[in-house]
């Protein structure tokens, strides 16, 4: 991985994150559920064509490592800025760990199949 | 009980999204991209968030259904091709998580930001709430 591209790749997990907590949430309160199905298309959409969709990406994957999805950073991100806006670390373990469960489970049945 | 409530949410939002897109983009390409997020994160956002199989009150830190997606991709590989595959992602998810955390801040400190300049808007007390002198007429200067 280049200097660059490690840039790039940085700036790819700010990106995300950081658009959907400013209007995910807005389109919701402005379309309802809808709103939610408008926000997968143009975020989520729109923003894996730039981080893993074009040919040469934005996030750079390492070389014969574990796929890191731009969910990573969307989780990440959301999270710290839920914290900055006052929310509680403590009691939200428990869907930090159902999250780690939930995601090994599904690695591994996924890994039986694929 | 909620506990594995979120579980079985983070676990079918990472079962779909790191098997059905991947067949969506060898078919369609970006459109299959699209397509994707739209068939996959529509629903999953709406059973998980909207309908709440996720509990999360507001006053805890948001985990989003990202985390069982994120989580679900890297440990499909490890899985699959053992956990050399994680110790080679390093690089790439350091950086992945070190973006994401300014992003995270960044967009925090604007929302609230956001936020003071719409209460400033709507911001507005009755010039004078207590009564006039002589308000209940006891003294009247009316002459």
């Amino acid at each position: 991985m280049t200097t660059g591209q490690a840039i790039a790749t940085m700036v790819g997990g700010f990106l995300f994150p950081f658009m959907i907590r400013l209007s995910w949430g807005k389109l919701v309160d402005d379309f309802g559920p809808i709103g939610g199905w408008m926000a997968a298309a143009f975020i989520v959409g729109t923003v894996w064509t730039i981080n893993h969709g074009i040919n040469n990406p934005m996030i750079t994957q390492s070389e014969n490592g574990a796929w890191i999805d731009m969910a990573v950073a969307a989780a990440v991100g959301v999270y710290v800025a839920s914290i900055v806006r006052g929310g509680k670390v403590k009691p939200s373990m428990r869907n930090i760990s159902a999250g780690l469960s939930g995601g090994v489970l599904a690695g591994l049945v996924l890994s039986f199949f694929l | 009980m909620k506990f594995f409530r979120a579980i079985i949410g983070y676990f079918i939002a990472g079962l779909l999204v790191m098997s059905i897109w991947n067949g969506l983009v060898d078919s369609y390409g970006i459109a299959g991209g699209y397509m994707a997020a739209i068939i996959i994160i529509g629903p999953m956002y709406y059973l998980n968030h909207y309908i709440g199989l996720i509990d999360i009150p507001e006053d805890h830190a948001f985990v989003d259904m990202a985390f069982g997606i994120g989580v679900a991709g890297i440990f499909r590989d490890i899985f699959m091709n053992g956990f050399e595959a994680f110790t080679s992602t390093i690089p790439t998810l350091s950086l992945v998580i070190i973006g994401a955390i300014i992003g995270g801040i960044a967009a925090g400190l604007i929302e609230e930001n956001m936020e003071k300049e719409q209460d400033k808007k709507h911001a507005f007390k009755p010039a004078d709430e207590t009564p006039g002198p002589k308000y209940d007429g006891s003294e009247s200067n009316l002459k």
